[in-house]
């Protein structure tokens, strides 16, 4: 029934109107675009299908599920706090599990500064200093906004935008700003000030910036 | 010549974050969180300052969280076989599930 539908010829009157004109043998045509449209496999039995009038036109290969991406995504800062990632838990908080990281640190900056023999030009050392990395040094407040503050010595652990954490000698992590302190450095009877005013930055940032030779320093 | 010492002060402070990294976890294997802060400010640098990092060192580093991979320590291996001839190490990071597979080249 449905093929004759399709079969049907436009009538006369429509013919002239449209100005298009029937296919005088519209089996062959729909044989033709049956062979052509059809996937290769089904090609051969269009005219079984056809009998039987079992044709599915819309058929797809149910799709494979994707592989999940194996992309690491990488964490957001809320799943970093929440996973608390860069938080020293307070059992690690001794000071003598640093003290390898001191001498670790110890040979860098002597490595870095080349020998560093009481000889060696202080600008050059400062300027080294300016990029060198903090992490494991043993610094002191020397001056300070908060009194409090002054005096305290400790190896740093982790430098922030804003802070020094601090592990002291008696095991205790002490979190100091850089803003309105001076830190002092000592390597090998080298003496050298850090005003932390001037390096409020991220610890990685500290690499890629420029400093100006001479700012102001109001303490 | 220039272009080399250009970054070695950036390349120095890389290489003794890691040491550090390296250091911390000998110390105590338990102190993931210093070890990850120490390597995740080396990937910063590195970032910023656009320098290619060593194979080895990359191998070695979460890329989703940033921790230092130590076979045992912080991270398990194992080797998987796709075909007779091709065969992977699979580390898996502990802290966050991250797995990363490198071919076995002989
Ligand atoms: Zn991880």
């Amino acid at each position: 029934m449905e093929e004759a539908l399709v079969r049907a010829t436009i009538p006369q009157d429509l013919e002239k109107l449209l100005g298009v004109e029937s296919r005088p043998h519209p089996k062959a045509f729909t044989d033709a675009f049956l062979k052509n449209s059809l996937p290769q496999t089904t090609r051969c039995d269009v005219n079984n299908l056809l009998t039987h009038k079992a044709l599915i036109l819309g058929y797809s290969r149910p799709k494979k599920d994707k592989r999940k991406s194996k992309k690491p995504k990488g964490l957001n800062a809320r799943q970093k706090r929440a996973m608390k990632v860069f938080q020293l838990k307070p059992e690690h908080q001794r000071y003598e599990l640093f003290l390898p990281l001191h001498d670790l640190w110890r040979q860098y900056v002597i490595d870095l500064c080349s020998g560093l023999k009481p000889t060696s030009n202080p600008q050059f050392v400062q300027q080294k200093l300016l990029k060198a990395d903090f992490h494991g040094a043993i610094v002191t407040v020397v001056r300070s906004k908060c009194p409090s503050y002054v005096g305290t010595t400790g190896i740093i652990v982790q430098e922030f935008k804003h802070v020094f954490k601090i592990i002291t000698r008696e095991d205790k992590l002490k979190v100091i700003p850089k803003r309105n302190s001076v830190f002092s450095v000592e390597i090998n009877g080298f003496v050298s000030h850090i005003y932390g005013s001037k390096f409020e930055q991220r610890a990685s940032e500290r690499s890629a910036k420029k400093f100006k030779v001479r700012g102001t320093i109001d303490l | 010549m220039a272009i080399q010492l250009k970054d070695k002060d950036a390349y120095q402070r890389m290489n003794y974050l890691y040491q550090a990294a390296h250091c911390v976890l000998s110390q105590n294997p338990e102190n993931v969180e210093l070890a990850r802060f120490y390597c995740f400010t080396q990937k910063t640098i590195a970032r910023r300052l656009v320098l290619r990092q060593d194979p080895s060192v990359k191998r070695t580093l979460c890329k989703k969280c940033c921790s230092l991979l130590i076979p045992g320590v912080t991270a398990t291996t194992r080797q998987r076989r796709k075909n007779s001839k091709t065969r992977f190490t699979v580390l898996r990071c502990l802290s966050c599930g991250q797995s990363k597979t490198l071919l076995n080249d002989p």
